[in-house]
């Protein structure tokens, strides 16, 4: 269990997938000017990551791999997240049409999210068993969510302070991001991956 | 849906999220609402794959995200009005969602590991794991339903903006 923890603390702080990685910024700065669309596409990115993850590790376990169709995992995986996606909405309609209502409006945009594609390859990159890819692809994905939700809070303070013009926007908002990161970079001591 | 720029507090003082949207139809005193397509949809990187951005497949997307309002309100075809939702809801509903069968695809995959041995029964474990949380999610979500906590609420009457206003995202 002890390493499973370990996994966790690694993939979603120390080597977290936005700003250790520099993975899903589009939505990092597109999605996070409110707390509540954060945390909407935090949680639809963290559940199509991680179904996406599991059946990338059966693709690439008995497809990629024993054939050497290396050279396709590209276009493989990205054809898995497309279908997770889908999959994913279906499920949401089906679950609660009022849910769909709710959360349905984040899911077509992780299909062009590189957080996703980014993050089942490096479980290839790592090696891993069934289930260390699907701890490792969890705790990644929350990872992501928490720093959109800490991002888009720290937006929203922002939103109601008085930046200087040159500032204002987007500017403030990457040098807030570097800040966040270089607070990140405290974890770095706590566990490699 | 867009945010309005005020915010509003239900009878329990709760903040509201809120959005706008049109009336499309009234039917025996059922109001039915689109919401309203954000400004940065068109300039979202994802537009070419996401059909809200789009002309051709904005009204079969808008039509598929129509909603109910329950009560005669009064309200006409076309009007546009600012409905809302307890900020707590979007918690609520992606806890139910998604963090439901995320939780059994773990417990059911580590639970394979720990008794099969294999990636298989892991697979397996976490695959059953998912349909249990997708069942359990389901009898939520329609608690949660009925009692209304998923349901936007009509807030008040909007006007139309100007022609020049944008979105602030």
């Amino acid at each position: 269990m002890e390493h499973y923890l370990l996994l966790i603390i690694s993939a979603a702080l120390v080597s977290n997938v936005v700003l250790m990685r520099f993975l899903g910024l589009c939505s990092f700065m597109g999605v996070t000017t409110r707390v509540d669309t954060a945390l909407g596409m935090g949680a639809s990115t963290t559940f199509c990551i991680t179904i996406s993850a599991m059946i990338d590790w059966g693709v690439e376990r008995f497809l990629l791999e024993p054939y050497d169709l290396g050279y396709l995992r590209t276009v493989a995986f990205i054809l898995v997240i497309a279908a997770a996606v889908q999959f994913t909405e279906a499920v949401v309609r089906k679950v609660s049409p009022s849910m769909f209502q709710l959360l349905g409006i984040y899911l077509p945009l992780i299909t062009t999210n590189c957080a996703v594609l980014g993050v089942n390859l490096l479980l290839v990159e790592g090696k891993m068993n069934f289930i260390e890819s699907t701890v490792f692809a969890l705790a990644s994905s929350l990872g992501y969510s928490l720093v959109m939700v800490l991002f888009a809070g720290l937006r929203e303070r922002l939103a109601l302070c008085q930046v200087p013009r040159l500032f204002a926007g987007p500017p403030i908002g990457f040098i807030t991001a570097s800040l966040l990161a270089l607070a990140f970079m405290g974890f770095s001591g706590m566990s490699t991956n | 849906m867009r945010e309005a720029d005020s915010s509003f507090s239900d009878a329990d003082g709760l903040d509201m999220i809120e959005g706008f949207a049109r009336v499309v139809a009234v039917e025996d005193g059922r109001i039915w609402l689109e919401p309203e397509v954000t400004a940065s949809c068109g300039s979202c990187s994802s537009v070419g794959l996401c059909s809200i951005g789009k002309d051709a497949g904005a009204a079969r997307k808008l039509a598929a995200r129509r909603f109910e309002l329950p009560g005669d309100l009064g309200l006409r075809v076309g009007e546009r009005v600012v409905v809302g939702v307890r900020d707590d809801t979007l918690v609520k509903g992606a806890m139910t969602a998604y963090g439901i069968p995320l939780l059994t695809i773990l417990a059911g995959g580590i639970a394979g590991q720990e008794w099969g041995g294999t990636d298989g029964m892991a697979a397996l474990g976490a695959l059953g794991g998912l349909i249990t949380g997708l069942l359990i999610a389901r009898v939520m979500a329609n608690s949660l339903t009925a009692r209304g906590i998923l349901t936007p609420r009509f807030l008040r009457r909007s006007f139309d903006p100007p022609s020049d206003a944008g979105c602030h995202e």
